[in-house]
């Protein structure tokens, strides 16, 4: 197997042209692999009959229980739009940079020119959006997610460690999973802006030369690489969402609320405890669609 | 009578040879044990080799060596060595690997692995010249040579210089070059219209068919080299200097040359790289060089971005003439096209006022030599159709303003030494070329349309050097009584090695069925010669054979008078025998003659000789001495003047107004060369220089990336030279024929000047199919002509060089 | 890797006298194999080692593939057919005399002795960055060299560009679009036939490649309809040389004229886009209009609907609305 794509460049320099497409299926492959191994795994860790995902505990009374509703909002509608349409554009993102190396022959470059700005307008918005109207440390990686995160995921493996607890709104898994998209997708956006450049597009005329052939190289190995990680990470994040135990938070990303019950069985109040305020605000956002939501 | 010789049609001796493929040429040799050897080429336009690393290609199968610059002399800058460790153009020959094969060479070649530094480089000599622009050589971008000191310069010009141009002017700052002849002010406010203007010509590469391929052995310490060469007694000599050797230490063997036009004068730099590689492995090396690696090691006619401003009297009477020429040199040399350019012009137009400027400068494209009439080749082409402009503007006809600027005779001058000129027809050939073209009628048809076709009629002009004088004929009528004439001038395809050697059977009253002509082979005894170049030939050689024949001739007479009693003068010769004048039974078969030569020994033989010849004459004659009756002598026939010879060409075309397609419908060259020599091949340089001006006005250029530094036009279907398609089903030509009085022939060269005459006749033309709109640069292809038509912006500013 | 040019790497060259015994050749080599017609575009490839297929499959011994035949009311020409054989053949020059002159514009005498009608079909573009052998779009890399503001595109496209800007070169290509024309393909899986317009691709669809060919799939023929035979037609090759030089834009044109009125136009042009590019906007406007100089300028007013030059290119706007404009006005060339 190729890592990358070399070539002379007009100077008989050898240069790098990006990674390798063997390393798309590499991806795949790795994605699919996992996806299995994931499964059969979590059918031996949990035994017969019985879902591996487990819920980590009873709903039991914790502090913050009195006086839930019983739909406690989870992700406002503005959160939902963002994660749909972001979804959408990297979907639009991975097909058209994907399917033509396949050998699906279509106009592919504009699009994806301009999925990938619309992805990043997202981002822009969720930065905002996250940082200034939400609490951008709900998803932040501390030092008890990583002593936690150790210990679950040593015991999904090993059985040793301890199952996962209540979280906060997200759970070590998710807030790793996040910090590898926010890389992840961060290196590909970058990068496919810079690669905006050597295309006419709405904004500028070609040119190929705003950076140098080594730079180039880089640029194309850095969007190569985040594009096939986005492969494997695309198809580990749809497993996750349709897996039956997480379907709970599947649904809370497309109707806002989880249940009270879900709520006292996943998170822990101490960390996670939906306010009022955000609880009206999303429920009035939430209202519409979701009236259910209303505490 | 023995048959006339001069002035009529006669095949020459290599024919048959050539067309039936017989002929060898350089690449057609083997030798026992003979390897090939391939180049690796610069694939950047400037850079240092930092390191070499060749040793998977040595280690290929078959592979026998390899040579670097290491392994060649030395070559002083800027003069240009046949490898380097600096590459100063993308194209320049690195290193070579020779193999068993060529193939294999070719394929370690691939193996090499050269780490290339980049260096700051220039294609455009306007850039070079910008304040902060990249300099083409790490020395500089320029060369000055002053009566102290000659040196290398960084020269550029105050940014002023260029914001003070405006967009598509050229920008003139201080000048390397500057004369003046009268007061140029003073001549343009004479003057009743003032043309002024911007001018651009681009460079392009020689492309002759055969490229320049070279085979090399050793023997006995002696070097023998088959190479493609326009000359031969000076490329032998030149090859010993370069090589160190004494000039019998170098055996050249050079019988045909697929063409030159300058690019192969004493051959060229690359074709010591099998020379060297033959030294260093001890076997025979063969180098061909394919179109690819012509382009970039086959040499080039620089571009000029230049401007001028002309003053003319009511009458049509050129009052000044202010010309500035940037040149393009290319990375090494000292080339003087923009020097010959201004002469050229002074001498096609005489002004009475000029002023001359230039720069030449340095640039990483590859290497310029001359190109048959350099400068003056390219200058009339470009000013012709602004001798239209004021011709139109004056009212005045366009063949008159050329006849009343053209000089009247032979005190003309040219350049700034103002050298009168040994003759001059100049008038003559315009008007008969006038009359056989029928201008009169002809220049109705100017600006007329029928459908999307407009007519345009147009002139040129154009002189070139024509001769040179002081070489050595040397020849033999060997006892079995023919002659023979040994020519140390090359064959070029020109005729002239034999179409010279006819005046020595002429003198000698011979059947040219009885001459051998002895040329191409060092080895074979050959006299001092003329570089074949610069039309020098004809001129040089019809006299230096005519000294040797007349040499011969005294002897014969000598001898007869000897043997027979009465006096040298009383004898004559005609159809191999020297007899007397009133007797013509008594005297003497030339096989006779020359046994009683080599009995009579001395002079007569070879074995004395004139004190006056060229050393490698005397080493020649020497090798000859003892086999017949010898004529050798110098040319001291001497003369006044530059030997200018004249091409004045006429050409309609139709250009089609809505795509820009020019068709040349027909054309006619009209010369003054003094006595025609041989008339078909007369012809054949006046419409084979016009058709290679046809390129350079219309479609020849180069193209490369500015970025990169890279060249495209490197093929022949991308360099496009005109095709038979390009030339007008009529072409015709004229000669005046009047002798040159300075010379014992008459005869003098023309191998240049028709060059300028097909350019500017057609440049001349398109502007009078455009209604008199100078587009002012060459080539003119059809984009250029179109958006001219269509007052769309044109696809490059004219200062834009290479594109 | 320095660089040798001008000199044809080994490759083991089979020469198969059926079509199957070719294709499965092809297959075989995938990649490494490379189908030669007449060798006027192949061997340039070879020769500068840009292209280094090990594996040559010369299509020349397969007799099916040469010649002209009828085909219902039209004819069949067999993609090994030399361009010299269409010119002379008498059915092409009596019904179908528009490809007759585009096929007598191409290149030299020499070379339509030896090019093949398939061969000019499908030969690569000729832009100079890519032949170059330049990493770019189209060789795979990541750049177009001749888009950059400061390259050299005098010669490239104004429409039809997606990153890659090269222009198809054929001469016979808009011929055959202009005469609704079909291109049969073999392949292993059996024939295809597409019709001459949708046998190009642009640089949208695939950057890689010319036409619809896949891998191991050849060309075998040419189809001619008889709906344009005899009708009124137009070529013109506007180029820098007359003789050896591709085209800086050709158009061909086909109309079926009655009563002094055009009933039905096909007009394809090439040497403007990285196809032959058929001008149906330029067919509509004139369709139904008199054979006029009104209807040719109406014509050639639309034909550069689109078009978006280069820096150095713009003149081949112009050319374009004017050889269009030519071609409508009913007068042979």
């Amino acid at each position: 197997m190729d890592f990358w794509r070399r070539a002379p460049n007009p100077w008989s320099q050898d240069v790098l042209l990006g990674v390798s497409w063997d390393l798309m299926w590499a991806a795949a492959i790795a994605g699919v692999a996992f996806i299995v191994a994931h499964a059969l795994w979590s059918k031996v860790r949990a035994g017969p009959g019985e879902d591996g995902g487990g819920a980590p505990g009873s709903p039991g009374s914790g502090a913050g229980a009195s006086g839930l509703a019983a739909r406690v909002l989870r992700h406002s509608l503005t959160s939902r739009l963002f994660h749909w349409v972001m979804a959408a554009s990297m979907l639009v993102l991975l097909v058209t940079a994907f399917f033509p190396v396949l050998g699906l022959r279509f106009d592919w470059v504009s699009v994806h020119w301009i999925a990938g700005v619309v992805l990043l307008a997202t981002i822009v918005f969720h930065v905002v959006h996250s940082t200034v109207v939400r609490n951008w440390r709900t998803i932040w990686i501390d030092g008890s997610d990583v002593r936690e995160g150790t210990a679950e995921l040593k015991h999904f493996i090993t059985g040793q460690g301890h199952p996962p607890g209540k979280t906060g709104k997200y759970a070590t898994a998710n807030k790793a999973f996040h910090h590898a998209a926010v890389v992840v997708g961060l290196g590909a956006i970058v990068t496919g802006v810079l690669m905006m450049f050597r295309i006419d597009t709405v904004f500028w005329a070609a040119n190929p030369y705003i950076l140098g052939d080594g730079m180039w190289g880089v640029v194309y190995v850095v969007h190569g690489l985040c594009g096939v990680a986005l492969i494997t990470m695309t198809a580990a994040h749809v497993y996750f969402a349709v897996r039956p135990d997480k379907w709970w938070l599947t649904r809370s990303m497309i109707k806002g609320w989880i249940t009270r019950e879900e709520y006292l069985t996943h998170h822990d109040p101490q960390k996670w405890a939906p306010e009022v305020g955000e609880g009206a605000t999303g429920a009035s956002a939430g209202s519409a669609a979701d009236p259910a939501a209303v505490a | 009578m023995a048959e006339q010789l001069i002035g009529v049609d006669i095949a020459p001796p290599d024919l048959v040879a050539k067309v039936t493929g017989r002929a060898k040429y350089a690449e057609d040799f083997r030798a026992e044990g003979m390897v090939f050897a391939k180049l690796l080429i610069s694939p950047m336009p400037h850079a240092r080799v930092r390191r070499i690393d060749a040793r998977r290609a040595l280690a290929m199968e078959g592979v026998v060596g390899i040579l670097t610059a290491d392994d060649i002399t030395p070559v002083d800058a800027p003069g240009e060595a046949c490898l380097t460790m600096e590459p100063l153009y993308q194209g320049e020959p690195i290193l070579a690997i020779a193999a068993v094969d060529e193939t294999t060479a070719a394929n370690a070649i691939e193996a090499v692995n050269v780490d290339l530094q980049p260096l700051p480089f220039a294609l455009d000599p306007l850039q070079s010249l910008r304040p902060g622009g990249a300099d083409a050589r790490t020395e500089g971008n320029t060369y000055v040579r002053t009566q102290e000191s000659r040196d290398f310069q960084s020269l550029k010009w105050p940014r002023s210089v260029f914001d003070d141009a405006p967009p598509g002017t050229l920008p003139m700052g201080e000048p390397q070059t500057e004369w003046t002849i009268g007061d140029v002010d003073a001549g343009f406010a004479d003057a009743a219209v003032v043309i002024e203007e911007t001018l651009s010509h681009q460079s392009l590469t020689h492309h002759p068919m055969e490229p320049r391929s070279t085979m090399a052995y050793w023997q006995n310490g002696k070097l023998y080299i088959h190479t493609s060469t326009q000359s031969v007694a000076r490329t032998q000599a030149a090859i010993a200097a370069q090589m160190d050797l004494e000039l019998d230490d170098v055996v050249l063997i050079g019988e045909y040359c697929g063409g030159g036009f300058g690019s192969k004068i004493t051959g060229s730099p690359i074709m010591l790289v099998p020379a060297f590689f033959s030294r260093k492995l001890g076997r025979p090396v063969m180098m061909r060089i394919n179109r690819y690696e012509e382009h970039y090691v086959g040499r080039a006619r620089p571009g000029f971005q230049a401007w001028t401003k002309m003053g003319f009297r009511s009458d049509g009477r050129m009052t000044a003439l202010d010309l500035y020429i940037v040149q393009d040199h290319g990375p090494y040399g000292l080339s003087g096209d923009h020097n010959s350019a201004a002469s050229t012009a002074s001498l096609t137009y005489q002004p009475e006022n000029m002023r001359f400027r230039g720069v030449t400068v340095y640039t990483n494209t590859p290497p310029r030599a001359a190109q048959r009439a350099p400068g003056g080749g390219a200058i009339v082409a470009m000013l012709e159709p602004l001798i239209d402009k004021a011709a139109r503007e004056l009212g005045v006809d366009r063949v008159d303003i050329r006849m009343i600027n053209a000089p009247a005779d032979n005190e003309a001058w040219m350049g700034a030494n103002q050298r009168p000129l040994t003759s001059n027809f100049v008038r003559r050939a315009i008007r008969i070329g006038a009359d056989q073209f029928d201008w009169a009628a002809k220049r109705q048809l100017s600006g007329q349309r029928q459908g999307t076709k407009a007519t345009g009629v147009g002139i040129g002009v154009s002189p070139y050097s024509g001769g040179s004088s002081g070489f050595d004929g040397l020849i033999v009528i060997r006892p079995d009584g023919r002659l023979y004439i040994h020519q140390g001038i090359g064959n070029l395809g020109t005729h002239s090695f034999a179409d010279t050697a006819r005046v020595a059977a002429e003198i000698l009253g011979m059947n040219w069925r009885d001459c051998q002509v002895i040329w191409g082979d060092t080895s074979q005894h050959l006299p001092w010669s003329s570089v074949q170049a610069g039309s020098q030939t004809t001129h040089a050689h019809t006299r230096a054979n005519h000294a040797a024949a007349m040499d011969a001739l005294a002897k014969l007479q000598q001898i007869a008078a000897m043997d027979l009693g009465g006096s040298p003068s009383d004898y004559m010769v005609d159809e191999g025998r020297v007899f007397r004048r009133a007797n013509r039974s008594r005297g003497l078969s030339f096989a006779r003659a020359a046994e009683r030569a080599i009995e009579l020994g001395g002079r007569f033989d070879g074995h004395e000789l004139p004190e006056d010849i060229h050393v490698m004459t005397v080493g020649s004659a020497t090798g000859l001495a003892g086999q017949g009756l010898m004529g050798v002598a110098k040319d001291n026939y001497g003369g006044e003047g530059a030997i200018q010879s004249w091409v004045v060409g006429f050409a309609r075309v139709e250009v089609d107004v809505e795509t820009g397609h020019v068709e040349l419908k027909e054309y006619l060259g009209s010369a003054d060369c003094g006595v025609v020599l041989h008339p078909r091949s007369l012809a054949a340089q006046i419409h084979g220089g016009a058709i290679q001006g046809f390129g350079m006005a219309r479609s020849q250029k180069w193209v490369m990336d500015p970025k990169w530094g890279a060249g495209f036009a490197n093929r022949f279907y991308t360099a496009r030279p005109p095709g038979i398609l390009d030339v007008p089903l009529e072409m015709d030509w004229v000669a005046v024929g009047e002798p040159d009085p300075q010379s014992p022939v008459g005869a003098r060269g023309i191998g240049e000047p028709p060059l300028g005459a097909g350019a500017a006749a057609i440049t001349s033309a398109i502007a009078d199919a455009l209604g008199g709109q100078c587009l002012c640069r060459t080539p003119l292809t059809t984009d250029v002509i179109l958006a001219a038509l269509e007052g769309r912006e044109q696809p490059f500013s004219i200062l834009d060089a290479h594109v | 890797m320095a660089v040798i040019r001008d000199m044809i790497p080994a490759f083991e060259l089979f020469q198969p006298t059926t079509l199957q015994d070719a294709l499965a050749l092809l297959a075989e080599y995938g990649d490494e194999g490379w189908a030669l017609a007449g060798g006027l575009d192949s061997f340039d490839w070879f020769k500068d080692r840009v292209k280094r297929p090990t594996a040559v499959v010369d299509l020349a011994g397969i007799e099916s593939l040469r010649g002209v035949r009828p085909w219902g009311d039209g004819i069949e020409i067999g993609a090994m057919t030399t361009l010299t054989d269409v010119i002379e053949n008498e059915d092409v020059q009596s019904r179908y005399g528009l490809l007759r002159e585009a096929a007598s514009h191409v290149a030299t005498p020499q070379i339509r002795n030896a090019g093949t009608l398939g061969g000019n079909l499908c030969q690569d573009t000729r832009c100079w960055y890519y032949r170059s052998g330049w990493p770019c779009y189209r060789a795979g890399g990541n750049t177009c060299y001749a888009s950059a503001r400061e390259a050299m595109n005098r010669e490239h496209c104004v429409m039809g560009a997606r990153r890659c800007v090269a222009v198809n070169p054929s001469d016979v290509a808009p011929a055959l679009i202009a005469l609704d024309a079909q291109m049969v393909i073999a392949g292993r899986r059996g024939e295809r036939v597409v019709d001459a317009e949708d046998f190009f691709i642009g640089p949208a669809i695939d950057i890689t490649r010319m036409t619809v060919l896949k891998p191991g799939e050849v060309l075998t023929s040419v189809r001619i309809p008889p709906d344009y035979a005899g009708a009124t037609f137009y070529f013109e090759k506007v180029r820098d040389r007359q003789s050896w030089d591709f085209a800086l834009a050709a158009v061909a044109t086909a109309m079926v004229t009655s009563g002094g009125n055009i009933q039905r136009a096909r007009v394809a042009v090439n040497g403007v886009a990285p196809y032959p590019v058929r001008l149906e906007n330029v067919e509509r406007v004139v369709a139904g209009r008199p054979v006029s100089e009104e209807t040719a300028e109406a014509g050639g007013a639309v034909a550069t609907d689109g078009a978006k030059p280069l820096r150095h290119n713009d003149y081949k706007v112009a050319l374009l609305e004017n050889l269009v404009r030519r071609s409508l006005r009913g007068t042979e060339a």
